[in-house]
């Protein structure tokens, strides 16, 4: 069926077929033999020229060539077409190991998280949260706690004032006195606050924060503030933490008590951060003093009631091993970034 | 308070070593800071040797004369001993230490050549044994009834433990050796053996010899007064000046020595006067009178008012009454007859001297806190016991006593029921009974409770509970169980202030803010620079740059920006939950604290990433993070020019608006105001007031069905004319000319124009509710959009998407 010219311009092709070295290359050789002036469709279009006895010879050969062609060229093309896809891949491969596209984040202050940590704890025991002013009255942050006029309970918490009556508040019981006024018992309140007193040192600050926490109801004893300060603790400070209640003294609670947490870090061995001891000093508590109960109106004889109070700032500085508290107020970003 | 350990243990039998009877007192409430060896560290094995002679002499060495000594230690034992020290002489008793002892500061010591000499030991300076500074006076000398080969430790009574207890404010009469014994009588149940008070009286009696005089009854409710004559004013004894020491005082005379030990021993303060300068050995105790000048006798020149107390005599003052003593009147060497004063002083009156004076002495400590009306009778006794016995006093018969308020007797019941309801437990009443009588108080039955009689010394008990807190603290708070007590069920719930403030922080640090928290206090000097000085002033502030509080938002994180900046933090995005604090007329303390988000930003939108160009962030960013916390609680406010605070540059201040009132207002902070703060870079900030405005939490959104037919989006941008418009004019009018098929507007690019003018682009969307928009619709409405608005605000539509 072949005929010497078709054949020729078949083996032409062929060649330049098996030569090409793209896709590019290919496509043009489709088009300078197949294409609409291309060689085989020439030998095609010019079959009316021919002789008739030559026309069939040539036009079966040409239709031949043009179909193994086209079929070549397909081939061809989609293999070059995927070598080409491969290697263009591989040019614009991915590096996975660039850092990631974040969306941006910012950082919740270390006391901040301490304080909801602190706060959601005693919410789920059943406590609601109050809050007060940061300026108070004598009336409210000393006498209606028991600490009168003169006397040397005062020298425990050096105080700013703004007037002979009106301070910053040194502890946040003066919350208790608000809340209590302002309800009958029961009452479980929890109330986080800024403070102040008139202090400075690495391990002082003239503004910090507290945590208050007490309870008032007809059958409430200081087993049920051990009790729970001991859950407290353990979700505080993790299941094998210990609490340690020590005799004290605040003008506000009788009898008081002084509570230390197992040293979490030594796990009671002794070390560095709970100076040898095994213990680490965490917060303050006791039973409402009856004075105070009548102060709000409540009779002592009825009611009871516990308290306690502790310093977010010492406890943060406890669980994140912070050494001086003035980092908490400078907000340096290299800092703040560490609690994000 | 330093407490000598072998002093309590003079009266009480206890055989616990320091370090165990420190901790039975800290579980007892007594804070024990630390138990402290006498003895330097690293002293062993020296002893008193005797330098039985001087052999020879081995020339010059730094200053000294080297001498080679014979000195005997224990036994028949001799060393050979080179020294140096002026005061070496044969027959002297001295500190040596013979090979194998340690010195403090040396080491073991060793035989060693000295100048070709074998020195077998080293007779010590007081330096060399870590005892004190001396070294150039010589060798530390011992008495000569020092026993010869004795431990030098024990010898100088330095085998002991010194304690550093804090006593609380309600446990005056543990600031003394016996109170401190008492305790740990109570806890272990060992005897407490008081000090010996026997005194032997001379003929004459004391009232015949002195008079007292009370004229301020309410100052001072008792005054006693003994009359020692005969008195010799020299050093006191060894044994007294070195528990002085270890009890961190100052050895000055016999006389006065015996006052502060007494004081150290007994917890009540006492006070000598030279009778000789008392005129008429009269003593009266008056007000003082206003203005009046008394020089104290540590020499101070002070002026009392009429509110102050003071001992004076029929001419003049003599002391100041339960705080120190006169310069006029002190015990000298010329001293021959002492008026020994023990007295109870008002504990507020006194704390108010000491303070308004700023005068702190031991003797004040112990009179505000409360000292023992009954018991100084027994101070008294035993100061003059010791006057008489190392000063050679005689004590003239009894006491003159003005006691013109009697003590009346504290009767306390406790009920056993008490005790449980309290604590949730309690001991048997038979323990209660023997715990409060340990602790000195007297107890009897009464029925299933106890009738306690409260001593003079524990002014702290007062009611019953107290007496529940001495039970347990004595029997032990371990002993209190952990209970939880009855669950009451009710809804407990953060407040709403809480709930409001924690949704501000989730928004904020979610678009990459940090939170700070910044002191409340305000630099007058920056708050000035805001234009907003503070009306609330502190009367005692720790510092001018801290001596207000703060009255504008942003005063803190301006510190915190400065502070950053300064620490080469490229990109600074900061925010605080703060108040500020203000007078108002409402309320108990005439001051309001209204609350406030304030966020800043300075630098970089966000540190340098490879995928995003550096861009520094700008009022837009303070603007968007205003509006993405007002979202929140549902709010899509419009933007008014200008607002209330200052602090902001005037062509970049604005308010955001809903429905009229105002819920924020951002900005760029005024080029003054930061330069106050020490930055150079802008600063962009936004403030939001969240007791007003901003809701607690966001309303309950309502639903909207979503449209069921295709939006269609046409774009248009405008040149802006020479009459400036705003975006949000322009936008309004867009509104008000398309109708209610346009669902969606937005600007999607501002740029300058060759010419300078700016160009102003924004995309529209289309959407019915009942059909799909056919093209030909919304290029009318488009069209008609696109000319009224140019026409009207006076802008040049630009090509954009032609209908």
């Amino acid at each position: 069926m072949s005929h010497p010219r078709v054949e020729a311009v078949a083996a032409e092709a062929r060649a330049a077929i098996g030569a090409a070295a793209s896709s590019a290359e290919l496509e043009a050789i489709r088009v300078r033999y197949l294409g609409r002036s291309g060689e085989v469709t020439q030998i095609l279009k010019s079959l009316g020229s021919l002789a008739p006895e030559e026309r069939p010879q040539v036009g079966a050969a040409a239709n031949e060539a043009k179909r193994e062609l086209e079929e070549l060229l397909e081939r061809r093309l989609d293999a070059a077409r995927a070598a080409e896809r491969r290697r263009q891949r591989e040019r614009e491969r991915p590096d996975l190991t660039l850092p990631g596209r974040r969306p941006p984040r910012g950082s919740l202050h270390p006391l901040t998280r301490v304080r909801e940590e602190i706060v959601t704890i005693f919410t789920g025991l059943g406590f609601s949260v109050a809050e007060g002013p940061e300026i108070e009255t004598d009336a409210y942050n000393f006498e209606a706690l028991n600490i009168p006029r003169d006397h040397p309970a005062r020298d425990m918490q050096d105080t700013f004032y703004l007037s002979p009556e009106t301070l910053l508040r040194t502890h946040t019981s003066p919350v208790q006195i608000r809340a209590m006024r302002a309800q009958k018992p029961p009452v479980r309140i929890i109330c986080p606050g800024v403070v102040y007193r008139r202090d400075a040192d690495i391990t002082h600050s003239p503004m910090f924060h507290q945590v208050e926490g007490f309870a008032v109801d007809h059958d409430v004893t200081m087993a049920d503030l051990k009790g729970t300060l001991d859950l407290f603790a353990r979700e505080m400070f993790g299941p094998r933490s210990k609490i340690r209640f020590r005799p004290s003294f605040f003008p506000f609670t009788e009898p008081s008590a002084e509570v230390d947490v197992v040293c979490f870090l030594c796990a009671g061995a002794g070390c560095r951060v709970c100076s040898q001891s095994g213990w680490l000093e965490i917060l303050g508590s006791g039973m409402v003093h009856p004075q105070v109960l009548k102060n709000v109106g409540y009779d002592p004889e009825e009611v009871t009631g516990w308290a306690f109070g502790m310093g977010i700032e010492r406890i943060a500085m406890l669980k994140y091993g912070v050494d001086d508290i003035r980092l908490f107020f400078e907000n340096d970003l290299r800092f703040l970034n560490q609690f994000a | 308070m330093k407490i000598p350990y072998g002093w309590v243990r003079e009266f009480v039998d206890v055989k616990l070593s320091a370090q165990d009877a420190a901790d039975r007192l800290v579980n007892a409430g007594l804070e024990v800071a630390s138990v402290t060896p006498l003895a330097p560290s690293g002293l062993r094995g020296v002893v008193v040797g005797e330098i039985e002679s001087v052999e020879r002499e081995l020339g010059e060495s730094r200053g000294h004369r080297l001498m080679v000594c014979r000195v005997r230690a224990r036994g028949a034992q001799r060393f050979s001993v080179v020294c140096g020290a002026p005061n070496t002489r044969a027959g002297a008793r001295a500190a040596f230490a013979p090979p194998g002892a340690t010195l403090p500061g040396l080491g073991v010591v060793a035989a060693k050549k000295i100048h070709g000499v074998e020195s077998e030991g080293i007779l010590c300076s007081e330096r060399e044994l870590g005892l004190g500074d001396e070294h150039e006076a010589g060798l530390l000398l011992l008495d000569g009834d020092a026993v010869v080969g004795a431990d030098l430790v024990k010898q100088l009574g330095l085998d002991d433990h010194v304690l550093e207890i804090e006593i609380t404010p309600n446990r005056p009469d543990c600031l003394s050796v016996l109170g401190v014994a008492r305790e740990l009588a109570a806890l272990t149940g060992a005897r407490l053996r008081p000090p010996d008070l026997r005194l032997r009286e001379d003929q004459r009696r004391a009232t015949e010899l002195a008079r007292v005089r009370i004229e301020a009854p309410d100052f001072c409710p008792r005054y006693t007064l003994r009359v020692i004559d005969g008195v010799r004013v020299a050093p006191s004894p060894a044994w007294m000046q070195s528990r002085l020491r270890a009890a961190g005082l100052r050895p000055i005379s016999n006389v006065v020595d015996i006052t502060n030990y007494v004081l150290w021993e007994l917890g009540h303060p006492l006070h000598a006067f030279d009778a000789a300068r008392v005129t008429d050995a009269t003593i009266i105790v008056r007000r003082a009178r206003p203005a009046e000048p008394f020089t104290t006798l540590d020499g101070q020149r002070r002026t009392l008012d009429a509110s102050m107390c003071v001992i004076a005599d029929s001419e003049r003052t003599v002391g100041l009454a339960g705080v120190m003593g006169g310069e006029n009147s002190e015990v000298t060497e010329a001293t021959t007859r002492v008026l020994l004063e023990s007295a109870y002083f008002d504990p507020g009156t006194t704390r108010r001297t000491s303070r308004t004076l700023g005068l702190k002495t031991d003797a004040a400590y112990r009179f505000e806190r409360g000292a023992d009306i009954e018991g100084l009778v027994d101070a008294s006794a035993r100061a003059a016991r010791l006057v008489a016995e190392l000063a050679g006093g005689v004590v003239a018969r009894g006491m003159i006593d003005v006691y013109p308020r009697k003590r009346r007797p504290v009767r306390v019941r406790l009920r056993m029921a008490r005790v449980k309801r309290v604590l949730g437990v309690a001991p048997p009443a038979a323990q209660a009974r023997r715990i409060l009588t340990g602790l000195g108080l007297g107890v009897r039955a009464r029925g299933a409770d106890l009738e306690v009689s409260v001593p003079s010394f524990r002014r702290d008990l007062a009611i019953e509970d107290d007496l529940v807190e001495e039970v347990i603290r004595v029997w032990g708070y371990d002993r209190i169980p952990t209970t939880v007590g009855r669950v009451s069920v009710a809804l407990a719930r953060d407040s709403d202030r809480g709930r409001q403030e924690r949704t501000v922080r989730q928004v904020l640090v979610g678009a990459g803010l940090s939170e700070c928290v910044t002191y409340a206090f305000s630099d007058p000097v920056r708050a000035g620079a805001l234009g907003a000085s503070s009306a609330l002033k502190l009367l005692n502030p720790l510092s001018q740059d801290a001596s207000a509080l703060r009255a504008h938002p942003l005063e803190g994180l301006l510190g915190v920006i400065g502070t950053n900046l300064r620490r080469q933090a490229p990109a600074v995005c900061v925010f605080e939950i703060c108040r500020t604090y203000e007078r108002d007329v409402a309320g108990d303390t005439e001051t309001a604290e209204p609350r406030w988000v304030a966020l800043a930003l300075a630098g970089a939108r966000a540190d340098a990433a490879w995928h995003t160009p550096a861009a520094a962030a700008d009022v837009y960013d303070a603007k968007g993070l205003a509006e993405l916390v007002l979202a929140e609680f549902g709010f899509r406010p419009e933007t008014k020019t200008g607002g209330q605070l200052s602090g902001f540059e005037p062509d970049s201040h604005a308010t955001l608006v809903v429905a009229g009132a105002a819920l924020g207002e951002f900005g760029e902070v005024a080029a003054s105001t930061r330069e106050a703060f020490g930055i150079d870079a802008p600063v962009f900030a936004a403030v939001l007031p969240l007791d007003r405005g901003v809701p607690i939490a966001r309303q309950t959104p309502r639903y909207a069905p979503l449209p069921r037919f295709p939006a269609v989006q046409r774009d248009m941008a405008f040149a802006m004319g020479e009459r400036p418009v705003t975006a949000a004019a322009i936008a309004e009018a867009i509104r008000a000319e398309a109708g209610p098929l346009l669902r969606g507007l937005a600007v999607f690019d501002v740029f300058p124009l060759p010419d300078g003018r700016r160009s102003i682009a924004f995309r529209l969307t289309f959407q019915a509710d009942d059909r799909t928009l056919t093209d030909d619709e919304v290029n009318v409405i488009h069209a008609r959009v696109a000319q009224r608005v140019g026409d009207a605000r006076g802008l040049t539509l630009r090509g954009g998407e032609a209908p």
